[in-house]
């Protein structure tokens, strides 16, 4: 999976490529996320145009850490999942817990 | 009851893999798996769906399975039908679970749950799913129409 980070407005934008599944690609994101929050960048906004498959594993990743960032006071927003991406988060009841958005300046303006 | 490929129709056996139990080679499997249904030309979205459905079952048997010790072995098997049906069946030598024991992980008090997804999701992504002990281990076996 590759992974692109930047800051922009106090919010960290995470851009994926690839499938989001266990093994390396969980380990990476679970990586960065790890950084980004232990830095105290608790504002993600995740880019899911080029993911076309997140599993239970990648679901699971993202609900820990939409709890974590949430306790201190921040959130992780998806931008642009696939259809598929929708389904699945839907499928495991996940799919409202998240603020989901078409581009990432509208993510992160949803910050201010 | 299991479910088999012994019906009625004529399966044709595609692929018969064998890999080690290790989370890195289940994406190479369901790669794999996708590649063989896209030259198939299935519709996206099924196609979706079965690898979805496979790369949860090959995480299972990888991590409950074999308990993710890459000497141990995984056996992925896909079959097709004339009128577009997949079957896929995943077998580990682990000791096996009931999956009636499994709680809903879309409950209120599960949706943080960073595990335990799976089974469920495989329920909703295929058609018909078995899972039992066979000879071989522990079997989970999929079917999409």
């Amino acid at each position: 999976m590759d992974i692109t980070v930047r800051k922009r407005s106090e919010v960290q934008l995470i851009r994926l490529r690839g499938p989001l599944r266990l093994g390396a690609a969980v380990d990476e994101l679970r990586q960065v996320m790890e950084e980004a929050v232990g830095q105290g960048d608790t504002r993600i906004a995740i880019n899911l145009a080029e993911v076309p498959m997140i599993d239970s594993s990648g679901i699971g990743l993202l609900v820990r850490f939409l709890a974590s960032t949430k306790q201190r006071g921040g959130n992780i927003k998806l931008v642009q999942p696939s259809k598929f991406a929708v389904q699945t988060l839907r499928l495991v009841g996940v799919l409202n817990l998240f603020e989901i958005f078409d581009d990432d300046e509208a993510a992160v303006e949803s910050f201010a | 009851m299991s479910l088999d490929s012994s019906d009625a129709r004529e399966w044709q056996d595609l692929l018969d893999l064998l890999m080690p139990a290790d989370a890195n080679a289940i994406a190479k499997a369901t790669d794999t798996i996708s590649q063989t249904l896209t030259r198939l030309k299935v519709p996206e979205e099924k196609r979706l769906e079965v690898a979805l459905a496979v790369q949860e079952a090959l995480a299972n048997a990888v991590v409950h399975g074999c308990e993710n010790n890459p000497s141990k072995e995984v056996r992925c098997q896909l079959q097709c039908d004339s009128q577009g049906g997949i079957l896929v069946r995943i077998t580990d030598p682990g000791p096996g679970f009931n999956p009636l024991l499994l709680s809903d992980p879309r409950q209120p008090g599960k949706l943080y749950a960073e595990h335990g997804r799976g089974v469920s999701l495989i329920r909703q992504l295929m058609d018909e799913v078995h899972i039992e002990r066979a000879d071989a281990g522990n079997q989970i076996t999929m079917r999409k129409y």
